[in-house]
């Protein structure tokens, strides 16, 4: 009689319990792609396909970014009528030229618009506070010395823009 | 318990499991994808001015895009060019298909004596407008 079956033991001592001897059963391993554990169609195609696709929106946008445009004329001539024109009659120019004064980078003034030269802020200022309805039918049309920086032509434009007028730039 | 393995013996024959290997290729793909456009972004280096108004619409085509950074150097479409091949390039471009919207990309701090010449080789090749790229913005 070997000791090592329970059954025999439990077969002949009575007092011991059988949950004692029972040969304890393995674990079974737990297998997420085991056929039988799961139910239901199978999602991880779907998530990885899903995840890839969201990444690259969330990549594609933040390259591209929040961008837009502004229009500007090339007219090819300094005569307003060289722009193209939904009139008849030529359409009135307001003529704009941007300067640094002192050559001072901070100090960009703008000469044209009125009497004396101001400051391009007081300008982008008045335009912007223009009745929109009658600063349709205008076109400004900027200039500018070499050293303004692009971006006081483009703020100059926005404010023109920003009234519905038509920008040339020169 | 059943061992899954990539070969599949159901069925009449051994197949491969191909879907976890186009998964991983596509990862790669989308990968390289962005690096190469991050690189070519960088590579331009050109920051936009803001504007507080601005046109967002689609155009049925596709602009051509001139990129203009704070040193001058020049770009159509993201490749470099030199300045005195520019005009000879944008004529061409623009003859061969005048209604294509012209973009400029310029960056902000450049000096207008910069942006200049490229506005007025344009208006020589004949191009009447120009969409000059801005950030959204105040």
């Amino acid at each position: 009689m070997s000791e090592h079956t329970p059954t025999t033991n439990t077969s002949t001592t009575n007092t011991t319990s059988d949950s004692e001897y029972k040969r304890p059963r393995p674990l079974k391993r737990r297998n997420v792609l085991d056929r039988g554990s799961r139910f239901g169609p199978n999602m991880t195609p779907m998530v990885d396909v899903t995840l890839v696709i969201l990444i690259f929106f969330m990549a594609s946008a933040t390259i591209a970014g929040p961008e837009w445009f502004l229009r500007a004329q090339l007219p090819a001539k300094e005569d307003p009528d060289a722009i193209a024109s939904d009139f008849a009659l030529p359409t009135p120019m307001l003529s704009a030229e941007l300067y640094l004064q002192d050559n001072e980078p901070d100090q960009i003034m703008v000469r044209g618009l009125g009497s004396a030269p101001r400051t391009l802020e007081s300008v982008v200022e008045q335009i912007r506070s223009m009745d929109e309805s009658a600063a349709a039918g205008l076109v400004l049309g900027i200039r500018s010395t070499d050293e303004v920086p692009y971006w006081a032509v483009v703020k100059l434009h926005d404010a023109g823009a920003s009234v519905s007028m038509r920008v040339a730039i020169r | 318990m059943r061992a899954r393995s990539i070969i599949s013996t159901e069925g009449s024959g051994a197949r491969i499991n191909v879907t976890p290997m186009i998964d991983v290729v596509m990862v790669l793909i989308v990968f390289y994808l962005l690096v190469g456009q991050l690189a070519i972004d960088r590579k331009a280096a050109i920051a936009l001015p803001s504007s507080s108004t601005g046109i967002t619409q689609t155009q049925d085509q596709d602009p051509i895009i001139i990129g203009i950074n704070i040193e001058g150097a020049l770009t159509i479409n993201g490749q470099s060019i030199a300045g005195d091949r520019f005009a000879g390039e944008i004529t061409g471009m623009h003859t061969r298909s005048p209604s294509t919207p012209m973009r400029v990309r310029a960056h902000r701090d450049a000096p207008y004596g910069v942006v200049r010449p490229i506005m007025h080789q344009l208006r020589e090749a004949g191009v009447s407008q120009v969409e000059l790229m801005t950030e959204q913005g105040s």
